[in-house]
């Protein structure tokens, strides 16, 4: 069930593309983006040059991406897929070979400009590879076990290369997002159902094993788990964080102790304050109301996204665009999840609020796929 | 699933007849059979979606309602220092009765190194080297360009010497908290509290462990985070314990003596309120054990309670109390003291091979410190009798004492107790025990006659212990010491307004090699008693080879060393004690009609 078995003229051309875009998304990103810009201030102590002016200019220059990538046609990028993929493949190989040691992991490929990280990239090239794959598949053979171990084993490569680096966060976001994207495109639940209860029984194994003489994993793992459950138990070691950003938030309250009064933030209990835990200083700062916005905001991109993608009568284009919102879902979700303790500390940003290039670039892509999938859909006559 | 055709016959035929192209029918039908492909799949997608949509507004909610529950939570304080200090301050405080702190914690800092993340080692080790004289910059340069990942520099640092390192600004450098124990008053009462050392160290923090004397023995105690930092309270009294230790330490110098102790115990509850061993040493910073010579030397030996001495004359009172327990003899029942004894193939001569005979009353065989006088009683009482009676006041058990050297310090005893050594017994010669057995015979005696439990914890009211001796065979004991003091051996015991009763002991030291006695080296003892006609307080006094030079030639009796410096001792503390001064009462038989 292709695109191309409609009626390609029904399709905006020129510069009518533009008016033809998501337009409430762009704002929504912009938005978001911009709560970004004011975190990154304060942050900073209210100096812009530190963190939110070089953010400011990446967001520009991923507006500029996202326009561009709208602008070309959706089948384009269908046909692109594989190449995609493919490229992010190599990358995260040559990431092993010649990528920089950051913070003790490789995950970097300095281009000069950027500093590229591949995994950052495969997230959207794996969304947009199995978008493709279930779009050339025949929907009758979804659920037959060949055609499933074809989207697992594109799936688990570039998992197995992040984990490699090792970057847990992103490969628990490469699965979870590759998941949803096969759940989506219609296999059967049976076979969701067998991977979470081999999960399920597996992390039971675990902890019955422990003090056992079969013991599964090393003690200090076992640590790292009693330090997720309770983080008050290490508040100098593993839990830091976690203590740190929970009182952050105990702090903030309903309304925040306003703009630039943070002082978890602001005195430098916790490190690392603009990337992962930038949300703990919005939420010292603006309190439950500017953290629940932030949280509507996101929720409203979700939104959009699966509005536009119900729309959306090409099966590629709409899964495309199904897959970039489960990816930029779960960015978020994990992100307030580990800094609010429910989720272990495993290196996630908040998706266009946190400080970081590679990051937001290969997101507004995304968005600009989505664009495309939006403004290039097919229309009824 | 039940086809339509794409071309059924019947309607091809038909518009065929019509004249109408028959592949249109085929083309709607085509397209109708995808349309309702599309819809089911559109539906099975649809539904799809709803779960997912279903799944993200439950984390969604989730996220929220956490939010939410975050932000109605109290805003705590950074946990980070008051876990710290509950780590750091775990042993507690050890004061004096009155809660005085005798031993507390200091936090400090120690300093470590993370070579690998040294940024100039040179550099750093030169700076170390001008802040801690004694390292050596050749081998700090060697470990810190080494392999080694982590190593200390200092246990413990001075805030000044912080600041230094501090000031030098390298990542490699880092400090732990650290805490350690700090005696405040230095030397004071340092053989109680022993003293503390490092244990287990780690960055964050290191376990301090006792090493002697108290804090070895409540080491458990001290530690244990169920008393809730609840400090251990002594029965020293930090200001007698002061008292005590500057009048021993003159007398010691005085006296030309080699060492000194002192105890005084409060003979109702047997708490020992000062004891003083000398030399001493500073606790904040414990001397190493002699590796030769004799341990007794050491600073660190505590005379008090590990030393275990002949003790001389001071145990005839003991002699004199169990004859009249025993209905043998009245304090002026007359005794046999022709000098010189002969038992056996044993001749016992008085001091300086008087002659106080041929009769003596029992009180002036104390006052006179008679030996032959003793040792006749001794034969009239029986050796089994006399040596079960010294058993019954403790002086050949361990010493009950809270400290972990008292068990170690067993007296010594003769295996086989005959009737010589009873005879030698009565004059202290023959056995051996510490001063701190001495100290609690004397208040198990003079304290009504119940026996005490000596005692270095803070005690409440203390319920009798078992009857050694009667009342007023206490109360006859009392007087003859106090007459000792006023017409005796002792008489430069006599303090003025406070009724001082005591006996003296002059023993001469047993060679260290081979069998005997040196003939001038001696042991001299005061045992002590005020108010003798209510007493209170019971004081031993010894010095370790004491000679007075004052003299034509050296005095090295108990008499002239040992009893003046314990007249000093309860010149100073029976103040303290808040003992009032009193004009010297009648004699004892005045005091009993008096009450009765």
């Amino acid at each position: 069930m292709s695109y191309l078995e409609y009626n390609v003229k029904t399709v905006p051309t020129g510069p009518a593309k533009i008016l033809h875009m998501n337009w409430p998304l762009v704002v929504l990103l912009i938005a978001v983006a911009s709560v970004g810009f004011l975190m990154l201030y304060s942050v900073a102590g209210g100096d812009l040059s530190r963190w939110a002016e070089p953010q400011m200019k990446r967001f520009a220059i991923g507006l500029v991406i996202m326009f561009v990538v709208a602008m070309v046609p959706i089948w384009f990028w269908r046909n692109m897929a594989g190449i995609a993929f493919g490229g992010s493949l190599v990358l995260l190989v040559a990431v092993e070979v010649v990528g920089t040691t950051g913070m003790g992991a490789q995950r970097w490929i300095d281009l000069g400009f950027m500093r590229l990280q591949p995994s950052e990239l495969t997230k959207i090239t794996l969304v947009m590879i199995l978008a493709a794959y279930y779009d050339w598949l025949d929907v009758r053979k979804v659920s037959r076990p060949l055609w499933v171990l074809i989207p697992l084993v594109l799936i688990l490569v570039p998992t197995m290369l992040v984990l490699a680096q090792p970057d847990l966060g992103t490969a628990i976001l490469l699965v979870a997002g590759g998941g949803i994207v096969m759940f989506l495109a219609g296999v059967s639940w049976w076979y969701f159902v067998a991977v979470i209860g081999a999960g399920v029984g597996l992390v039971s194994a675990v902890f019955t094993s422990r003090g056992t003489s079969w013991q599964l994993l090393k003690d200090y793992q076992y640590r790292r788990i009693d330090t997720f459950l309770d983080p008050s138990s290490d508040p100098l070691g593993a839990g830091y964080h976690i203590t740190q950003s929970k009182i952050a938030l105990g702090s903030g309250g309903w309304t925040g102790r306003g703009f630039m009064q943070g002082t978890q933030s602001r005195l430098n209990f916790l490190p690392e304050k603009q990337t992962d835990f930038i949300f703990t200083t919005l939420a010292e700062e603006f309190g439950f109301l500017g953290a629940f916005s932030l949280l509507v905001l996101y929720a409203l991109i979700i939104f959009f996204c699966v509005v536009s993608a119900m729309t959306n009568k090409d099966r590629f284009g709409a899964l495309l665009t199904l897959g970039v919102a489960a990816t930029f879902f779960l960015f978020f979700a994990v992100n307030m999840s580990m800094v609010m303790g429910l989720a272990p500390v495993v290196g996630v940003p908040l998706p266009l609020v946190s400080y970081g290039g590679s990051a937001m670039l290969v997101l507004m892509g995304a968005f600009g796929l989505a664009q495309s999938a939006h403004v290039h859909r097919p229309r009824t006559r | 699933m039940i086809r339509t055709p794409l071309r059924p016959l019947a309607r091809i035929l038909s518009a065929r007849a019509r004249g109408e192209n028959p592949d249109a029918i085929e083309r709607e039908n085509l397209h109708q059979r995808h349309e309702e492909m599309r819809d089911r799949l559109r539906l099975r997608a649809e539904g799809r979606l709803l779960v997912m949509s279903v799944l993200f507004l439950c984390a969604f909610s989730v996220v929220g309602a956490r939010m939410g529950l975050l932000a109605a939570s109290e805003a705590v304080e950074p946990r980070a220092a008051a876990s710290g200090a509950s780590i750091l301050a775990q042993r507690a405080d050890i004061t004096d009765r009155n809660g005085r702190i005798l031993a507390t914690n200091l936090s400090t800092y120690s300093l470590y190194a993370h070579p690998q993340q040294m940024i100039e080692p040179e550099r750093v080790a030169s700076a170390l080297v001008e802040i801690f004289p004694d390292l050596k910059r050749d081998r700090l340069i060697k470990d810190f360009t080494g392999n080694r990942k982590f190593m200390w520099i200092r246990r413990k640092l001075s805030p000044e010497q912080r600041q230094a390192v501090h000031d030098i600004g390298d990542p490699g450098l880092l400090f732990g908290p650290r805490e350690m124990r700090l005696y405040p008053n230095g030397r004071l009462a340092a053989h109680v509290l022993g003293g503390a050392g490092f244990g287990r160290e780690g960055v964050h923090s290191a376990e301090v462990i006792g090493v002697a004397g108290v804090e070895k023995a409540f080491d458990g105690w001290l530690r244990d985070p169920a008393n809730d930092g609840a400090p251990l309270a002594l029965s020293i009294d930090l200001t007698l314990q002061t008292a005590m230790r500057q009048v021993l330490l003159g007398g010691m110098r005085l006296m030309n003596a080699k060492g000194a102790a002192g105890v005084l115990m409060d003979v109702h509850t047997g708490e020992v309120l000062a004891m003083t061993s000398l030399p001493d040493f500073d606790p904040n910073d414990r001397p190493r054990p002699l590796t030769e010579g004799d341990a007794s030397d050491s600073p660190l030996f505590n005379r008090a309670v590990q030393g275990v001495y002949e003790l001389g004359s001071t145990f005839k009172i003991f002699t004199a109390a169990q004859a009249m327990e025993m209905n043998l003899a009245r304090p002026d029942t007359l005794v046999d003291a022709n000098a010189p004894l002969r038992w056996g193939k044993h001749t016992i001569h008085e001091y300086q091979r008087k002659n106080y005979g041929p009769l003596l009353s029992l009180t002036d065989v104390i006052v006179k410190s008679s030996n032959v006088g003793t040792g006749n009683m001794a034969l009239k009482i029986g050796a089994k009798a006399q040596r079960d009676f010294l058993d019954r006041l403790g002086v050949f058990d361990p010493l009950p004492l809270e400290l972990v050297e008292a068990p170690g310090a067993r007296p010594l005893t003769p295996a086989n107790w005959s009737e010589i050594v009873a005879i030698t017994a009565t004059y202290g010669h023959g056995f051996s025990t510490s001063p701190t057995h001495l100290a609690a015979a004397y208040a198990s005696l003079l304290n009504g006659g119940t026996l005490v439990r000596p005692t270095l914890l803070r005690q409440g009211r203390v319920a009798p212990g078992p009857r050694i001796v009667r009342p007023e065979v206490s109360r006859a004991s009392a007087e003859m010491l106090r007459q000792v003091v006023v017409r005796g051996t002792a008489s430069m015991g006599e303090v003025p307004g406070y009724a001082v009763g005591g006996k003296t002991g002059t023993a001469d030291k047993v060679r260290t090699r081979g069998r005997g006695y040196y003939k001038d080296k001696n042991i001299n003892t005061f045992a002590s008693v005020f108010p003798a006609d209510d007493p209170k307080y019971v004081l031993v006094v010894t010095l370790d080879e004491p000679s007075d030079n004052s003299g034509e030639k050296p005095r090295r009796t108990a008499g002239w060393t040992a009893v003046p410096v314990a007249a000093e001792v309860i010149r100073r503390t029976a103040p303290l004690l808040g003992l009032r001064p009193q004009i010297a009462p009648a004699p004892a038989s005045g005091i009993l009609l008096a009450r009765e």
